[in-house]
């Protein structure tokens, strides 16, 4: 079984497109910390104004904890797109290149060739969150510095304790993990639906594009449909930054993530056990 | 009956003095102004309508007449005025009209209620302190300002009591309450509010307890800075 995992990880290695998701985070958070880096204090000032008509401002809003935030925020609507492009690939794409069948020629089930696709893709999935991780707050705190974090809601300031972010930017690292999961699993369940390679990576876009539109809007109709929408939690990790916890809320959409993910690998095994193979 | 009279045109003036809004006004402000500067530790409280902050710790630095500074060792949002300033505005009795308003007990104490209207408002345009007479220190003061809308400044006398300074200081601030548009905040599935576009307004108030007061120190003029 390790050989297999070992096997998928090399298939994802050689492939050009599985470091575009790397190239693309690298530039999105070089780019980000360059120009916050160069003009954030204007950006600041922008945000803080009505703050700043009452009170004067204590500290340094602009530091390495602040720019994570900005980066996971801005990089959650792009990241499972990076996601599907690799794991939308796994099935189809060697069915496109007709070696889907020569690999059920070994001497494994198909249960286990599906979960050692799913357990590469979950570490390609994990490399890239990490490599997020060193880009985002490593370089972040080394170029920007410590403080406290400021979270800029709606209608809401919240300002976190130095102290006090570590382990919250730790844990909505592992909900970003279950959230890009569920894209995977999607993606991964698509794949065993099509011979064609570009197919199932184009849908999952165009179904997380979808979700979070519904989720955008702010239609009555839409309200009811929101909760049952997987990129409706999948943001959740944000409200790891309040101040005080909705545990109940956290703990609601990380059950319903894990929930997708387990029906759309059940699904997946389902129809990959009994898919008619013939490239 | 020689003794009676003479107590009581003796007696008549001082209180008459006593009850003179401008005197007790200038009494405080006396007690104050033995302060040239301090350094202190403070410990601050928010409790602010859309803003959420636990509490910080720092150093609060004040030099004579105006220069106040707070220095956090986190993010604080600290009034913009210096909370002395309303009491350098007292400092030339004849640059204000003090009217006596009454008499309330703040925290069981017996405090006489002072308004006082500056002759060329700078930027305080009406101020209405609350005196503890017997012991010359301003228990609570409400000051309109131009800039700021009205502050209210409770004070909770302690260790330095001599000096006028408090141990503990409550500011309420007219605040605008916090608002960012959705595409700013990233916030893509939260609720807009129901509510008008206008900027609404609330009270936000700042406690700030100090200890460790080092009252006419050396002090360094950079932390001003």
């Amino acid at each position: 079984m390790r050989k297999l995992i070992y096997y998928e990880l090399l298939k994802i290695a050689t492939k050009p497109r599985s470091y575009i998701g790397f190239a693309v985070i690298t530039a999105i958070v070089l780019l980000l910390e360059t120009a916050m880096y160069i003009d954030g204090q204007t950006y600041i000032e922008f945000i803080t104004q009505s703050l700043e008509e009452s009170f004067d401002i204590e500290g340094k809003f602009l530091n390495g904890n602040l720019m994570c935030f900005i980066i996971l925020q801005t990089l959650i609507i792009q990241m499972p797109l990076l996601v599907a492009l690799v794991t939308g690939d796994t099935i189809s794409g060697e069915a496109a290149q007709g070696t889907l069948r020569l690999l059920l020629t070994k001497p494994y089930t198909r249960a286990q060739i599906l979960w050692a696709k799913i357990t590469a893709g979950s570490i390609y999935l994990l490399l890239l969150l990490i490599w997020l991780g060193i880009l985002a707050l490593g370089l972040g705190l080394l170029i920007f510095g410590k403080g406290d974090l400021v979270v800029l809601k709606t209608e809401q300031v919240i300002i976190l304790r130095e102290n006090d972010i570590l382990w919250r930017f730790m844990l909505s690292f592992v909900i970003a993990f279950i959230s890009l999961q569920v894209v995977a699993s999607l993606s991964l369940l698509l794949s065993c639906f099509t011979d064609n390679s570009i197919g199932p990576i184009i849908i999952s876009m165009a179904i997380i594009i979808l979700f979070t539109i519904i989720g955008t809007l702010d239609i009555p109709l839409f309200d009811h449909i929101k909760f049952f929408l997987f990129t409706t939690h999948m943001i959740v990790w944000r409200n790891l930054f309040d101040n005080p916890l909705d545990f109940n809320l956290i703990f609601t959409s990380v059950g319903i993530l894990i929930g997708h993910i387990f029906v759309f690998n059940a699904l997946a095994f389902y129809y990959f056990k009994r898919k008619d193979i013939q490239s | 009956m020689k003794r009676r009279i003479f107590f009581l045109l003796f007696m008549i003036p001082w209180a008459l003095s006593a009850q003179n809004p401008k005197t007790l006004l200038n009494n405080a402000f006396k007690k104050f102004a033995k302060v040239q500067n301090y350094i202190a530790d403070v410990h601050m409280d928010f409790d602010l309508p859309s803003v959420s902050m636990d509490a910080v710790t720092g150093q609060v630095f004040y030099k004579s007449p105006n220069k106040f500074r707070i220095k956090s060792k986190g993010i604080a949002f600290v009034p913009k005025q210096n909370p002395y300033f309303s009491l350098n505005e007292l400092r030339d009795t004849n640059s204000y009209v003090a009217v006596l308003q009454g008499a309330e007990k703040i925290r069981n104490i017996n405090c006489r209620i002072i308004n006082v209207i500056p002759n060329n408002p700078t930027d305080m345009i009406l101020g209405k302190f609350w005196i503890d007479a017997a012991n010359n220190v301003i228990l609570k003061s409400q000051i309109t300002t131009a800039s700021n809308g009205t502050i209210q400044l409770d004070n909770y006398f302690g260790t330095q009591k001599n000096f006028a300074l408090p141990d503990k200081m409550v500011i309420t601030v007219e605040m605008t309450k916090f608002k960012m548009p959705k595409a700013l905040s990233a916030e893509l599935n939260s609720k807009s509010s129901k509510t008008s576009s206008k900027k609404e307004k609330g009270t936000g108030k700042i406690s700030m307890d100090f200890t460790n007061y080092k009252i006419n120190t050396r002090l360094n003029e950079d932390v001003f800075k």
